[in-house]
C-alpha cells in the first residue's frame, strides 16, 4: 500500500529503492529486538519451570509443613524451611534498619551541608563501595570484623541489655563473634552505596528554585531537608531501598562466611543462623540424596518468591506515594 | 516606618550602593533605590541586566550559594540587613518570594499554605483553618480549591499553583512581597488574575516585582526601574518611564529599539 502510493507520486527510483531497503532493515531490526525481549521471558519462564520441577519432590513429600516446620536434618532426611526463610527476613531487615537511615544520611550531607571540595572524593569512595566483590566483604567480615566484634562490641552490647527484659534476649551470649547480627552488619555496609548513591541523585534532582521557595519562606536548613527534600525525593528513595533490599535477600558469599550457617532459629540476633542463600552456597555440593537436593531447590523457590513479594511491594507504595503526590510521576 | 519624602511616600527599604558579585563577575553596580511602602515597585530591563538578583539580594537567598556576595547598604526597618546581624530566617519571613515559575512544595493545598505558618507560630488548628483560608482568599483562590484542600497542590493548574505560592508568602505576614516574573510561565487568563491580585495586594504589602513584560510594569506598579548591564538607568513614576524616559536608553528600551 505504502508502495503504490510512494510510486504514484513518481519519486526517482533510487530514492524509492532506498525507503524500501529502510523499511526492510526496520523490519528485520523488529524482529531482532522482538526476539530479544523474547529471549528474557523465555529465559524467566524457563527458571520458574527448572525450580519447581526441581523442588516438587520435596514439595510433595513435606507439602505444606516445608513452609513450617524448622527441623532440616539430612541424615533423617527431614527437611523444613522456616530456619533459611526466617534468617533471610531478618538479616535483610536489620542490615536495611541501619543501612536506610545511614544512607539518607550520608546522601544529606553530600548534597546540602558538604562543602564542594569534598563532595566528589566522599562520592566516589562510596560508589567504589558498591564495587567491592562480595568475597571480600566476606573475607573482611569473618577475619577482620567478626573478631573485633567478639572481643569488643559483643560482651558490651551483652552486658548492657542484661537487665532490660526484651533486648536481654535479643542481645544474649555468648559471643561468637560471626551470627545473624554480624551477617546484618556485613549486609547493611553492602547495601548503603546503593541506598546512599540512588538517594543523592534523586536529592540532586530536586530543583533549586523549590528549595530557594523554602528558604525563602525562612526554613532552616533541618526543615527544609525533612519537610521539603525528602518529600519530593520519596519516590526515588523507596526506589533505591527497594534495589538494596533486592540485593539483601540475595546476597550469598558474604552472608555465608559471617552467618555460621546453622538451621534453627535462635531469640539472640548473636547466635548463628542461616540465609536462603548461604545453605544453598554452603550445602549444594554435599547434598547427596534425591530429597536433599530437591529440598535446596525448594528453598531457592521461596527465595525467588520473597523477591517477587517485596518488588510488588515496592511498586505498591511507589503507587500510593505518587498518587498522595497527586499522580505526577517525579 | 521611615522618612517621607516630599511626595509623601513612605520608604520600607532603602537600597544605597548596592553592588553584587558572582564569583568575579560583577551584577550589580552601585544601585541606589527606594522602595516604598504598600506600593508596587516594577524592574524592568532586558536578561541579565541584573534585575532579578536585586530580589534575591533582598532577602538574602543568594547566600545560600558561594562565591556570591553582596556590598553596600539595604536598609530595611532601620538595619542594614548586609551586616549579617538580624536572623536570615525571620528576615525570609518577613520578605516573601514568588517565583517564575510555580513551586507548590511535594505536600496538600491546606499544607502547603499551612506551612510557613507553623515555621513560627504554634497555633491551635481551627485557628491555622482560619489562616489558611484567609491566606487562600487573599490570594483569589479559596472558591477553587475549598472542596479540595486535602489533595496535592501539584494537581493545580499552572495559574493557580502559582496563586498558591502567593498565598502561601502572604499566610505568613511578610511586610514585602518580591515577585520575580511571576506571569511569565502563565497563559494570558491567569495573568490577569495574578495582576488583580498584584493591585488588590498592594494596600497592603510592599511588592517589588521583576518584569519582562513591560505591559504588565505599566498596568501594575506605580514606581518603575529601568535597568541595563548592572545599573540603574532611571527610576521614576511608572507613568513618566513610558510616556516622558528622561534617559534616551529607556526610550529606546520601551519603545523596543533594543532587548
Amino acid at each position: 500500500m505504502v508502495d503504490i502510493a510512494v510510486s504514484d507520486m513518481s519519486i526517482p527510483s533510487d530514492r524509492l529503492a532506498a525507503a524500501r531497503s529502510f523499511s526492510r532493515s526496520d523490519a528485520r531490526f523488529r524482529a531482532l529486538t522482538a526476539t530479544a525481549a523474547f529471549i528474557v521471558v523465555a529465559a524467566f519462564v524457563g527458571i520458574i519451570i527448572a525450580l519447581v520441577s526441581g523442588s516438587w519432590l520435596a514439595l510433595k513429600t513435606f507439602g505444606f509443613g516445608f513452609l513450617t516446620t524448622e527441623v532440616w536434618n539430612p541424615v533423617t532426611e527431614k527437611f523444613g524451611a522456616v530456619a533459611p526463610i526466617a534468617g533471610t527476613l531478618i538479616t535483610s531487615s536489620l542490615a536495611m534498619l541501619v543501612a536506610v537511615p545511614v544512607g539518607i544520611g550520608i546522601a544529606i550531607f553530600l548534597t546540602e551541608l558538604c562543602p564542594r571540595s569534598l563532595k566528589r572524593p566522599v562520592g566516589i569512595a562510596i560508589e567504589l563501595l558498591a564495587g567491592i566483590p562480595s568475597i571480600i566483604y566476606g573475607i573482611w567480615g569473618l577475619f577482620v570484623f567478626a573478631p573485633f566484634f567478639q572481643a569488643t562490641i559483643q560482651p558490651r552490647l551483652i552486658d548492657w541489655f542484661a537487665n532490660i527484659p526484651l533486648l536481654r534476649d535479643l542481645f544474649a551470649g555468648p559471643s561468637y563473634g560471626i551470627g545473624m547480627f554480624t551477617a546484618s552488619l556485613i549486609l547493611s555496609i553492602m547495601i548503603l552505596p546503593f541506598i546512599s548513591a540512588v538517594t543523592r541523585d534523586v536529592f540532586d534532582a530536586v530543583p533549586a528554585v523549590i528549595k530557594e521557595a523554602a528558604y525563602g519562606l525562612g526554613c532552616t536548613k533541618w526543615e527544609v531537608m525533612w519537610q521539603i527534600i525528602l518529600p519530593y525525593a520519596r519516590i526515588g528513595v523507596v526506589g533505591g531501598s527497594m534495589l538494596a533490599l533486592g540485593r539483601a535477600l540475595g546476597e550469598t558469599m558474604a552472608v555465608t562466611f559471617v552467618i555460621g550457617n546453622a538451621h534453627r532459629i535462635n531469640e539472640s540476633l548473636f547466635a548463628p543462623a542461616t540465609t536462603i542463600s548461604a545453605a544453598i552456597a554452603n550445602e549444594f555440593t554435599e547434598a547427596v540424596g534425591d530429597l536433599y537436593l530437591s529440598s535446596l531447590i525448594a528453598i531457592g523457590l521461596m527465595l525467588l518468591c520473597i523477591s517477587f513479594i517485596v518488588l510488588g511491594l515496592a511498586q505498591y507504595m511507589i503507587a500510593i506515594l505518587e498518587r498522595r503526590a497527586g499522580g505526577r510521576s517525579q | 516606618m521611615s522618612e517621607m519624602n516630599p511626595s509623601g511616600l513612605a520608604t520600607r527599604i532603602d537600597i544605597r550602593g548596592l553592588s553584587f558579585y558572582y564569583g568575579a563577575n560583577q551584577a550589580l553596580k552601585d544601585v541606589s533605590v527606594p522602595l516604598y511602602d504598600r506600593k508596587v515597585t516594577a524592574f524592568i530591563g532586558p536578561s541579565g541586566c541584573g534585575k532579578s538578583t536585586l530580589l534575591r539580594v533582598l532577602n538574602r537567598i543568594y547566600e545560600l550559594y558561594p562565591n556570591q556576595r553582596a556590598t553596600g547598604e539595604v536598609i530595611f526597618d532601620g538595619e542594614n540587613i548586609l551586616n549579617g546581624g538580624q536572623d536570615v530566617n525571620i528576615l525570609r519571613a518577613k520578605v516573601g518570594m514568588v517565583f517564575q515559575k510555580p513551586t507548590p512544595f511535594p505536600m496538600t493545598i491546606y499544607d502547603n499554605i499551612a506551612f510557613g505558618i507553623r515555621l513560627f507560630e504554634r497555633i491551635r488548628k481551627s485557628d491555622l483553618d482560619g489562616r489558611v483560608e484567609h491566606a487562600l482568599k487573599r490570594a483569589a483562590l479559596w472558591s477553587e480549591v475549598k472542596d479540595k484542600l486535602q489533595e496535592s497542590g501539584l494537581s493545580l493548574s499552572g495559574g493557580q499553583q502559582q496563586r498558591l505560592c502567593i498565598a502561601r508568602s502572604v499566610a505568613t505576614s511578610p511586610d514585602v512581597i518580591l515577585l520575580d516574573e511571576p506571569c511569565s510561565a502563565l497563559d494570558p487568563m491567569s495573568t490577569a488574575k495574578i495582576e488583580e491580585l498584584i493591585d488588590e495586594l498592594s494596600n497592603e504589602y510592599t511588592i517589588v516585582i521583576v518584569t519582562h513584560n513591560m505591559q504588565q510594569a505599566a498596568r501594575v506598579a506605580e514606581k518603575t526601574g529601568f535597568f541595563l548591564n548592572g545599573r540603574m538607568v532611571e527610576f521614576d513614576s511608572t507613568h513618566k518611564i513610558f510616556t516622558n524616559p528622561s534617559d534616551k536608553r529607556t526610550e529606546d528600551y520601551i519603545t523596543g529599539r533594543f532587548g
